[in-house]
């Protein structure tokens, strides 16, 4: 068969079909329409779920109040959302704790690296590892707000070590709390990094790493020259994936350790949305917020598809 | 070349094709199966409802709180709620426990769909009568008769244009509560500090011994909070400078900010002279509050329950109790600070408001307020409580400070947005050390030019409700 076929033999063998069909058009029609049919059920549950909460979050930013209540305000709730600095003070937050994602890349990468090499007891190595990204957020926060409170564990930890200088009130610093609760982002999604890539080595060929070490190559040229190139695409895509993270799910650490305080030096944009929509029941102002913190996160999303893209068309 | 050689013979499509058809027959009749059970499903779902609906039992959903208040009153609604059932099999009530920090937004969610709760708590004053005037709350003065609510203490609380919204459960008062021992250790002789020079210089003995004199928690905003409600009232001469002052009338803000500004200097004091535990910020209430039945802080603002609840642990004999130190010259100055903090209401969408008041109503029968003051030594919100079961000292001493006269909570008297965006955080500046004063002032008058505009509704009603009131 060449190439150059026109039909292929799946086609012909449709063809067939169709042509021993009392109603082709009819047959042929059917053909057509039931993958949407089998596709409507998840394509109505997404409309539902996203579509129509999208279109409902957008409407309610050019008003004013709470649900039965609503006053139509136009742009009026973005001017005031970046004319509060209790909100550009959240987002500077968020974008502070992006800090977080090459610290997370780095370190798990560095970790899944050493252990990629198999030694003794290296699958509980790595589930210990993980083990902080299955804790309950809540045991977390209760454990970490025990741990960096002002006389806390750390800070008796620090002074029994005579590091008085390093005392803080890890929590309740205005000028610490973020750089904390950042520790904390890190502490847990090290874990995950760790597992993401130490899978992404293992699907490495072995034979490449044999054969650049029968070259000589030392154990670091391979990990650098080798393995980290091979699994780039998966590290572009695990610090896309932190970046979106660290901007639009970091709410429950926030929650859990601070509440957003002090006087809303903690807050991230989750938390302004959280706190004006919940608490406040103004979801005019909420879903402002929620429309600007999703145009932001697109924008990393964007990023994720252009960089994806652009390996396509590299590869071929 | 085509598909069927590969399979060598010309009978094979036909046969493929048979099979073929017959398997696609057969995905559809699976498919279709899956659909009609799924639209099934959806049809029975609301029928499967009323199944259970038509049950006989009348179910009072009850979204309830007060543990912070009154530690071991969830342990006493529940007895009361057996109780309950075991006298009306007919009626079900389900306890849904609430925390201080999910009161507020939990409500304000059910009320946005009008779902949830039958009965709920929710602090007195401005956070019952906001969402009553937006129409998520029926006057319990519809229900229950005129002769039952005159036992009732408090109900101005709750009271709008003759109506009751809501039932107090109990009345708390705020006094500053001291260690006597810790006192002695000081050189201090050990009775409450009556002025706000006397505590500074109470406060200043106490440090000198090494001893933290306040033991306070406001990771929570709610030291703040309380400072605002204690000492803002002590610098005004009504209730109204502060309504009209939130309500943006005249130059009745400017003079409520810099009231404002004279307390929030005072609050500044105690915390820039390490009066307060320096682990103030990171320390939720009810943790701040545990230095002082650790003997870890010489006084704290706190509730009566909590003293009495503390008297087991520190002893009974080294408890001394007072009104707060007075600071403002207004003529609120001398109000103590009385509430019945939270109450209990029905809910506009309750279907079964007859079976939830009469409910409500029974808790407030002598033989429950008993039980109520037994179990936990809180002290119940009806004059029908014989006041002479009171034997302890020290609860009698609470309790005379309770009814000694005008009794203000001040937080009460803000709507729930301003309470938690600019009377907490506010606080918070001053006590976490990252704002003056004056910040604190700023974010009040952000926060309350933020509300008007995002909630004009709510702000209307509270202009009218102020106006009134």
């Amino acid at each position: 068969m060449s190439s150059m076929d026109a039909t292929t033999p799946l086609q012909e063998l449709f063809d067939k079909e169709d042509q021993t069909a009392p109603d082709t058009r009819s047959v042929w029609r059917r053909h057509q329409l039931w993958p949407y049919g089998y596709m409507a059920p998840v394509l109505v549950a997404l409309g539902l779920v996203f579509g129509y909460s999208f279109v409902e979050v957008v409407r309610y930013s050019f008003y004013a109040g709470s649900v039965g209540q609503l006053t139509y305000v136009g742009t009026a709730n973005y001017k005031e959302l970046f004319a509060d600095p209790q909100f550009t003070h959240s987002m500077f937050n968020n974008f502070k704790l992006l800090a977080t994602v090459p610290i997370v890349t780095g370190a798990s990468l560095a970790l899944a690296l050493i252990i990629n090499t198999t030694f003794r007891g290296v699958r509980h190595y790595r589930a210990i590892v993980f083990l902080p990204y299955i804790l309950p957020a809540t045991a977390m926060g209760l454990s970490f707000s025990y741990l960096l409170q002002g006389n806390g564990v750390l800070d008796g930890l620090l002074r029994s070590l005579h590091m008085s200088f390093l005392i803080h009130d890890w929590l309740g610093s205005p000028s610490w709390v973020i750089f904390s609760i950042g520790g904390v982002i890190v502490w847990q999604q090290f874990g995950i990094g760790v597992v993401v890539f130490s899978a992404a080595l293992l699907s490495v060929p072995g034979e490449t790493v044999e054969a650049a070490r029968i070259d000589g190559a030392s154990w670091w040229v391979v990990q650098r020259r080798i393995l980290i190139p091979q699994i780039r695409r998966i590290i572009e895509f695990f610090v896309i994936l932190q970046a979106i993270i660290v901007l639009s799910s970091v709410f429950t650490y926030v929650y859990v350790l601070t509440g957003g305080g002090p006087a809303y030096s903690s807050s991230v944009m989750e938390f302004f949305i959280y706190q004006n929509g919940f608490e406040n029941g103004s979801i005019g102002i909420a879903s402002a917020a929620a429309v600007v913190l999703l145009a932001i996160a697109s924008v990393f999303i964007a990023f994720y598809i252009w960089v994806r893209v652009r390996a396509t068309k590299q590869a071929a | 070349m085509k598909l069927s050689d590969l399979h060598g013979g010309a009978a094979f499509p036909s046969t493929r094709s048979r099979s073929s058809r017959a398997r696609r027959t057969k995905t559809h009749l699976v498919s279709a199966f899956c659909v009609v059970a799924m639209m099934l499903g959806f049809v029975t779902l609301p029928m499967a409802g009323s199944v259970s609906g038509a049950s006989t039992k009348t179910t009072i959903t009850y979204w309830f709180w007060g543990e912070s208040d009154i530690p071991g009153i969830t342990k006493w609604m529940q007895q009361r709620i057996a109780t309950y059932e075991a006298a009306n099999p007919g009626v079900k009530v389900d306890l849904v426990p609430q925390s201080n920090t999910t009161i507020i937004p939990s409500f304000t969610l059910a009320a946005q769909s009008k779902t949830g709760p039958d009965l709920d708590t929710q602090w007195a004053t401005l956070p019952t009568i906001l969402p009553a005037l937006g129409g998520a709350v029926t006057p319990i003065s519809n229900y229950v008769s005129k002769a039952d609510t005159s036992h009732w203490l408090n109900t101005n609380e709750n009271t709008y244009q003759g109506k009751i919204y809501a039932m107090p459960l109990y009345m708390i008062g705020v006094p500053l509560v001291f260690n006597k021992k810790l006192f002695k250790e000081a050189g201090l002789a050990p009775v409450a500090p009556a002025t706000w020079a006397e505590f500074l210089a109470d406060c200043k003995a106490l440090k000198a011994k090494g001893i933290t004199p306040i033991g306070m928690g406001n990771k929570d905003g709610y030291f703040g909070a309380w400072m605002f409600a204690i000492y803002e009232k002590q610098m005004l001469n009504s209730i109204s400078q502060l309504t009209e002052g939130v309500a943006g009338k005249g130059n009745d803000e400017t003079k409520l900010m810099a009231s404002l500004k004279s307390m929030y200097t005072s609050f500044q004091g105690l915390i820039k002279s390490g009066y307060v535990n320096s682990n103030v910020e990171s320390l939720t209430l009810d943790q701040g509050w545990q230095l002082f039945p650790e003997g870890k802080a010489a006084m704290s603002f706190t509730t009566d329950g909590n003293v009495l609840s503390w008297a087991k642990t520190v002893g009974e004999a080294n408890v001394g109790v007072g009104k707060p130190p007075i600071l403002g010259k207004g003529a609120l100055a001398s109000a103590y600070d009385v509430t019945q903090s939270s109450d209990e209401f029905i809910t506009s969408w309750s279907k079964n408001p007859k079976a939830d008041a009469k409910f409500l109503e029974w808790l407030h029968e002598p033989v429950n307020m008993i039980a109520l003051n037994k179990e936990t030594g809180a002290f119940p919100a009806d004059n029908q409580f014989p006041v002479s079961d009171i034997t302890d000292p020290l609860a009698r001493a609470l309790d005379t400070l309770d009814t000694s006269g005008t009794s203000i909570w001040l937080e009460n008297y803000i709507p729930p947005q301003i309470d938690s965006d600019a009377d907490l955080p506010a606080g918070q500046l001053i006590t976490s050390g990252s704002g003056t004063p004056a910040a604190a002032v700023a974010l009040w008058q952000q926060q309350l030019s933020l509300w008007r505009t995002q909630q004009p509704t709510q702000f209307k009603q509270f202009s009218t409700w102020a106006a009134a009131s």
